[in-house]
């Protein structure tokens, strides 16, 4: 019978296991989402979306580079990664999703906002906010594929995010609002129920919601929805509406997951820095980039092979 | 494009708009609370529902009291109340005047480099009782430096004044050159600079090198990355939940930044991990937050220290109005002994909700890339033979005015 001693013992170390998690994460029952000193749901912690929202909240199929160009078959589906993306292999692709737009998965644009959003979609490079670090904007930065914290206080919630260290503060209480418009949006929360529902005014229209070019005005207005669908995964809804864009309010949703690693964290992403070159280098008095016409970096790819490392070695070894 | 880029203009303009709004509006507030005996009828310290110190709420400091004690008062801890009223006139008569006549004379580099003058984005408090924020050493100064900071110091000073050299700062002897001397271009301007340029003064009041080869010679200032720990100015608005406190800070012309501390005794984060404002760990000790602050990264400044500091905060709720805010500082790679600062925040309205909260200094940094187009354009013109050698011209970094003061004489500001 040694092994089913083991078995048991095995089984109390799992149960000491679980109650020692179940401690960690703030005596939480299991199945039983946390809840405030007033018994409401708890949305405190450390949270990232895991899905292609990022890339295009709609539904597409996988391709061959964040940036593509036409390969040596000039049909559109035969695409290959375009120069500033070659040299990193298949990590410069962009992964297929089943979209998060609900319904029928389009987003109602106004004929001439159709042909901007396919126009922002060509020129990725050049026009999306996130690549100069620009502050993400509302909803995007609640789907980046970076965590964010939630601290729910008492008369506001803060949400710090690790990209750009952009912040939220939704507030419980009527205050005065933002003096100028903004790009994070200005957040008032209140409760239906144990859902949290938040208003969000006052942007500068600056804002992208994806990396393929969907976008946004100034006349944005969302209202977000906040669940607990277990106590580790947030339901996260959203209703857009933007008269100088869209036809109609339309709708994402997705789950949203509690980072459950222990001693998770937010470590900063402070990307202010890392995109100097891409914003100013061509002023440089000695370009890193040695290839420039006016604002226009050429990217001449050198990819060395360490000796020994060409293909033909590497599957010898 | 050209729209786009006089839009932006307008917004630009917008939020100095606001910060101006921002600023006057303050100064009733701090005039009132900065009287001595009529602080705002403070109540017990407050706790969250769930029993711990609540430091929720807007906060900012009412009065200003010099970071180091000026040599000149010794052993005096505080101010009489007469002695604050002369220094509140004589620093509104100096903002007042900003730039002496020499220096304002249209045209010259020193007019120019006024033109930025910072009086208008500088909250100018009521001066406080207190002859400095640091309480320890009881001197009230930054302990001395240690041999070796010394000489990375002097070796980026030597460095500084080598850019300068043959400028007008230093033909005329201006306050921006002392210690350096008047000389032909040096061939130094090629060099990689001796440490990282940071925000500390080195070339003067102007906060960086003489020389705009690209962004990282402009100091973090400008780069809008100069947001720092510890601070000890601006707004911050502190939310908290059972085990994490966060903390927004207002502060630099829109360079704030979000901090989530956690409450917790995990150990700090690995060594190789390496973060601008550090890695912070805290737990609760009667009414205060105390946050062990490591892991800084060897970019971030906080008076020449960097990746070696390491910080101790107290953030105490003392009353219903007031949290005591103490740090002590340490770096034995910098200075001979820690040092000891502390100063009182005090709650702002919820409701008015005066604090800039969306920090966008990027967003908006038109002036790095002016300052770049201006540099390449000197360079050409130099080369066509249509303009002076650049090395000869100061680019915004050599001296003048800070803070609506000057750097030494009669317009500087009496309690630094």
């Amino acid at each position: 019978m040694q092994s089913g001693t083991r078995g048991w013992t095995g089984v109390i170390v799992a149960i000491v296991v679980a109650a020692g998690i179940g401690c960690q994460s703030g005596g939480r029952i299991a199945g039983d989402a946390a809840r405030t000193a007033d018994g409401k749901p708890d949305f405190s912690g450390i949270w990232q979306a895991n899905n292609e929202a990022y890339w295009d909240l709609q539904a597409h199929s996988a391709r061959a580079g964040m940036v593509t160009q036409p390969g040596v078959y000039s049909y559109e589906y035969a695409q290959v990664a375009a120069a500033p993306v070659v040299a990193l292999g298949a990590a410069a692709g962009v992964p297929a999703s089943l979209g998060v737009v609900e319904g029928d998965g389009e987003i109602p644009y106004k004929p001439e906002a159709a042909a901007m959003r396919k126009e922002n979609g060509q020129h990725w490079i050049d026009r999306d906010p996130e690549l100069k670090c620009y502050l993400p904007g509302t909803p995007r930065a609640m789907y980046m594929p970076y965590p964010f914290q939630i601290v729910q206080g008492g008369k506001q919630i803060q949400m710090a995010f690790a990209f750009s260290n952009a912040s939220r503060t939704i507030h419980f209480d009527k205050v005065t609002g933002p003096p100028v418009d903004t790009y994070m949006g200005h957040s008032v929360a209140r409760w239906e129920g144990d859902a949290l529902v938040v208003d969000v005014t006052d942007f500068n229209g600056r804002n992208w919601l994806d990396r393929a070019g969907n976008f946004h005005s100034d006349k944005l207005h969302l209202v977000e929805r906040y669940t607990l669908q277990t106590p580790d995964v947030i339901r996260y809804e959203v209703t857009i509406e933007d008269p100088d864009v869209f036809t109609r309010p339309w709708r994402i949703s997705m789950p949203i997951y509690r980072r459950m690693e222990p001693h998770m964290q937010l470590l900063e992403y402070r990307c202010v820095e890392f995109a100097e070159e891409f914003l100013w280098g061509n002023l440089r008095k000695q370009p890193l980039v040695k290839h420039w016409e006016g604002d226009t970096m050429i990217v001449d790819i050198t990819r060395k092979v360490p000796p020994g490392d060409t293909l033909y070695e590497w599957y010898r070894r | 494009m050209r729209r786009r880029f006089l839009e932006a203009l307008g917004v630009a303009a917008l939020i100095i708009a606001l910060v101006l709004v921002l600023k006057f509006a303050r100064a009733p507030v701090s005039a009132q609370a900065g009287q001595p005996g009529t602080a705002a009828k403070a109540g017990p310290a407050p706790t969250t529902p769930w029993g711990e110190p609540d430091l929720q709420g807007i906060w900012t400091r009412d009065s200003d009291e010099p970071l180091q004690r000026p040599a000149k008062y010794g052993s005096k801890a505080t101010f009489t109340d007469e002695e604050r009223a002369a220094f509140d006139k004589q620093i509104a008569e100096i903002v007042g005047r900003e730039a002496s006549e020499e220096r304002r004379q249209r045209g010259t580099e020193q007019d120019v480099g006024g033109a930025y003058n910072a009086a208008v984005f500088t909250s100018h408090l009521r001066t406080g009782r207190r002859t400095s924020m640091i309480v320890d050493p009881p001197d009230g100064r930054i302990p001395a430096v240690t041999p070796e900071e010394q000489k990375k110091r002097d070796e980026m000073r030597e460095y500084s004044l080598a850019l300068m050299q043959a400028t007008d700062e230093c033909k005329k002897k201006l306050p921006a050159c002392a210690g350096g001397k008047y000389g032909p271009p040096s061939p130094r301007r090629a060099e990689t600079p001796p440490s990282y340029v940071f925000n500390a003064a080195v070339g003067g009041g102007g906060g960086a090198i003489n020389r705009s080869d690209g962004p990282e010679d402009r100091g973090h200032g400008e780069r809008c990355m100069a947001a720092a720990l510890p601070d000890f100015g601006g707004f911050r608005r502190i939310v908290q939940s059972r085990d994490q406190v966060s903390i927004l800070y207002d502060v630099g012309q829109g360079q704030g930044w979000i901090r989530a501390i956690p409450i917790t005794d995990a150990p700090h984060v690995p060594k190789n991990v390496r973060l601008w404002w550090g890695d912070s760990r805290a737990r609760w000790d009667g009414n205060a937050l105390v946050v062990d602050v490591t892991n800084f990264s060897p970019k971030s400044n906080f008076q020449g220290a960097h990746e070696n500091l390491h910080l101790l905060e107290r953030w105490e709720r003392v009353d219903s109005e007031t949290i005591r805010y103490t740090v002590t500082i340490e770096d034995p790679t910098v200075w001979t002994k820690r040092w000891t600062v502390t100063h009182d925040l005090k709650k702002q309205k919820d409701e008015d909700n005066r604090i800039y909260a969306e920090p966008r200094c990027h967003e908006g940094n038109h002036g790095m890339a002016g300052l770049l187009i201006g540099a390449r354009q000197q360079e050409r013109a130099f080369a066509m033979g249509k303009g002076p050698n650049p090395a000869t011209m100061c680019l915004g970094a050599c001296g003048g005015f800070a803070g609506g003061f000057a750097d030494e004489g009669g317009d500087a500001n009496p309690l630094r």
